[in-house]
């Protein structure tokens, strides 16, 4: 096998006396797309955000593409341009238009010139179907709209991996499908993605690889067709006969 | 089958739609209110210029040649005006009895307003009537030498706009300072670093808990002459110090109005940025900071109508003559004078000023309102 993009290695994280991750050990390889579910409250937001620093782990090392990210020597601002993040609440900064958003970034980190990032911003608008939408304000876009946006904010800086934390939870439910669409589309391009989500179905269809998490820790491993078919662990088997 | 909505006008509650609504009755309850009113204004201000509100010189003439009485206090006593307050104590009077005789049979919602309305005009009126009605027994004439001495205002006028200029000056470049530094301020109390937080609270807390008339003080008679600081000294020392002063002081309360902008918006703005790789300066620069100021503007102005009036403190320093603002102005004339109408000069010069502002305030307040939906977005 290849070289893993991501590897956690003894992730332990305390908020004061609350400890929410325990013993996390997770590598994460090329075009995985791999599905993090669990209860609410089990730390699965804050393991995703451990990965491109978010959240600084108590204890533990994040590794990414070979470069440890908790030395405090590395880069991590470069290392972040390289890892796309998409939100629950799209966070689509709302002084800026469509393209603002999308050039701000590109202009400021990757210090591309003005047209060049709005070139880029315009193509990146028309693979998730927002090319008419480019000189709109956030607030004038619905959610699903708006999503998409936050979507092609990310991918506009070209990532290697895509993080995206329950990013249709705050979506009405006929919007739900066209943000998925667009996730399914980057998972057949090839894209590595961890995706923390409480669509089932999007994690059985689209995932290559589930981990259940209760608690802080990683309690079931493996092939999301495996797991919902014929799930090994108890509390895997009473969460999702709570939720399927 | 297909429905098709017939299209639907919203229902119309313009002004002519109210006018509709109206009865006989409370037409003329809300007309004879108004006519209260403005018979009082009109017919007081008629009667007063008839008399005139200055006295009457000789075309180049020396102030000892004008008429010696007071034209103004000859209206204020005449008749006619007493008979005008009368009648309009008489006709408010006249408009709450009608509203009072047929407020249970009105017809709707409409017409009750106009007629409350009308009722309550009226009131005023007569209120307002029956003051003068009361002022005019009292000592008119030393009053009227005294506060209403309109040649005073305009012989010094020259000196109140230099008043009003020099105000502008002192709060124009203290709010450019205080504002500036106090975005400086807000930014370092945010950090989390305590060797950056704990210096800017200091100085915050220093500013808020001290009356700026004793920093002024200190700074321009203490620190000032004690240090013999070059840029401080001179015939514009005192000035330069009262704009530092107006502006570290300012700094202390914006700081406060920025933090609190830039803490009520959401995590996520600042997580969005960081994770698209822009540094935590970078994040603040383009993504914190432009959100930030739109949310404390109506605030800031706030503050802004606030340093115009303390602008009046500098008094204490000592400025030069022609360095003077409103409130100094109106000091010296009422020294060389002993009139105090020349207090009521420096306090029309600061309406002016502010009173604009503080309707700026009120309009980007609403404007912010309505539109914060789409600013959180
Ligand atoms: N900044 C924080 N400070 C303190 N506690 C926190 C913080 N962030 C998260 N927690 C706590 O850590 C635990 C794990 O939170 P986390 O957001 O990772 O859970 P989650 O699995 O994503 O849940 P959900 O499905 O509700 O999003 C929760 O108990 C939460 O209250
Ligand atoms: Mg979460």
């Amino acid at each position: 096998m290849s070289e893993p993009i991501v590897r956690l290695q003894g992730i332990n994280k305390w908020f004061g006396k609350l400890h929410v991750l325990r013993d996390v050990n997770l590598d994460i390889y090329p075009r995985e797309v791999l599905v993090l579910i669990g209860p609410s409250g089990s730390g699965k937001s804050t393991l995703l955000r451990t990965i491109n620093l978010l959240e600084e782990p108590t204890e533990g090392k994040v590794f990414f593409e070979g470069q440890e990210l908790t030395d405090i020597h590395t880069d991590l601002n470069a290392a972040r341009t390289r890892m796309g993040m998409v939100f629950q609440q799209f966070n689509l900064f709302p002084h800026r238009t469509v393209t603002g958003n999308i050039t701000l970034a590109l202009q400021k980190v990757l210090k591309l010139r003005a047209e060049a990032a709005r070139q880029r911003a315009l193509q990146q608008l028309g693979h998730v179907g927002l090319a008419d939408k480019a000189g709109a304000w956030p607030s004038q876009l619905s959610g699903g709209q708006q999503q998409r946006v936050a979507i092609a904010r990310a991918l506009a800086m070209e990532p290697v991996l895509m993080l995206f934390d329950e990013v249709t939870s705050a979506l009405d439910p006929e919007l739900v499908n066209e943000v998925l669409l667009v996730m399914q589309r980057l998972a057949s391009e090839g894209m590595t993605m961890v995706v923390v989500t409480h669509e089932m179905g999007f994690a059985r269809e689209v995932g290559t690889r589930l981990i259940f998490m209760d608690q802080g820790a990683i309690i079931e491993e493996g092939d999301p067709r495996a797991i919902f078919a014929n799930p090994q662990q108890e509390r895997t088997k009473s969460f999702l006969s709570q939720v399927l | 089958m297909t429905i098709t909505a017939a299209p639907q006008a919203p229902p119309d509650r313009g002004l002519r739609y109210f006018a509709r609504q109206q009865t006989p009755w409370s037409w003329v309850t809300l007309g004879v209110g108004i006519l209260a009113l403005m018979a009082l204004f009109v017919g007081a201000g008629a009667i007063l210029t008839a008399y005139g509100w200055t006295q009457k010189c000789p075309p180049g003439s020396k102030a000892a040649e004008c008429t010696t009485t007071t034209p103004l206090v000859e209206g204020l006593l005449s008749p006619e005006l007493g008979a005008l307050a009368v009648a309009v104590i008489g006709v408010g009077a006249v408009a709450a009895v009608l509203a009072l005789l047929r407020s249970r049979s009105v017809p709707n919602k409409q017409a009750r307003e106009a007629a409350i309305a009308g009722a309550v005009i009226g009131i005023q009126a007569a209120v307002l009537a029956g003051v003068l009605l009361w002022f005019r027994g009292s000592n008119v004439e030393v009053f009227a030498r005294n506060f209403l001495d309109v040649r005073l205002l305009r012989e010094f006028f020259p000196r109140f706009v230099s008043g009003a200029k020099n105000t502008l000056i002192l709060s124009v470049l203290g709010a450019a300072l205080g504002f500036f530094l106090g975005l400086v301020l807000a930014l370092f109390t945010l950090s989390k670093r305590a060797v950056i937080r704990a210096p800017a609270r200091l100085y915050i807390n220093f500013f808020r808990g001290t009356p700026l008339i004793w920093q002024l003080s200190f700074a321009g008679l203490g620190v000032v002459t004690a240090l013999r600081l070059g840029f401080f000294s001179g015939t514009g020392g005192p000035y330069k110090v009262a704009i530092a002063v107006l502006g570290l002081n300012l700094a202390a309360y914006s700081a406060e109005v920025y933090r609190a902008g830039i803490q009520s918006l959401e995590r996520g703005q600042i997580e969005a940025a960081r994770s698209l790789g822009l540094s935590y300066l970078q994040s603040m620069r383009f993504v914190i900071v432009p959100q930030a100021i739109r949310r404390v503007i109506p605030p800031l102005t706030n503050e802004f109508v606030i340093l115009i009036k303390d602008t009046s403190l500098v008094i204490v320093l000592g400025l030069a003559f022609f360095q003077k603002e409103l409130l100094g102005v109106g000091r010296d004339i009422y020294n060389s004078t002993f009139n105090a109408t020349a207090w009521l000069g420096s306090a029309a010069g600061y309406l002016i000023i502010t009173l604009p502002m503080i309707r700026l305030v009120t309009y980007l307040e609403r404007r912010l309102r309505s539109g914060l939906t789409s600013v959180v977005g």
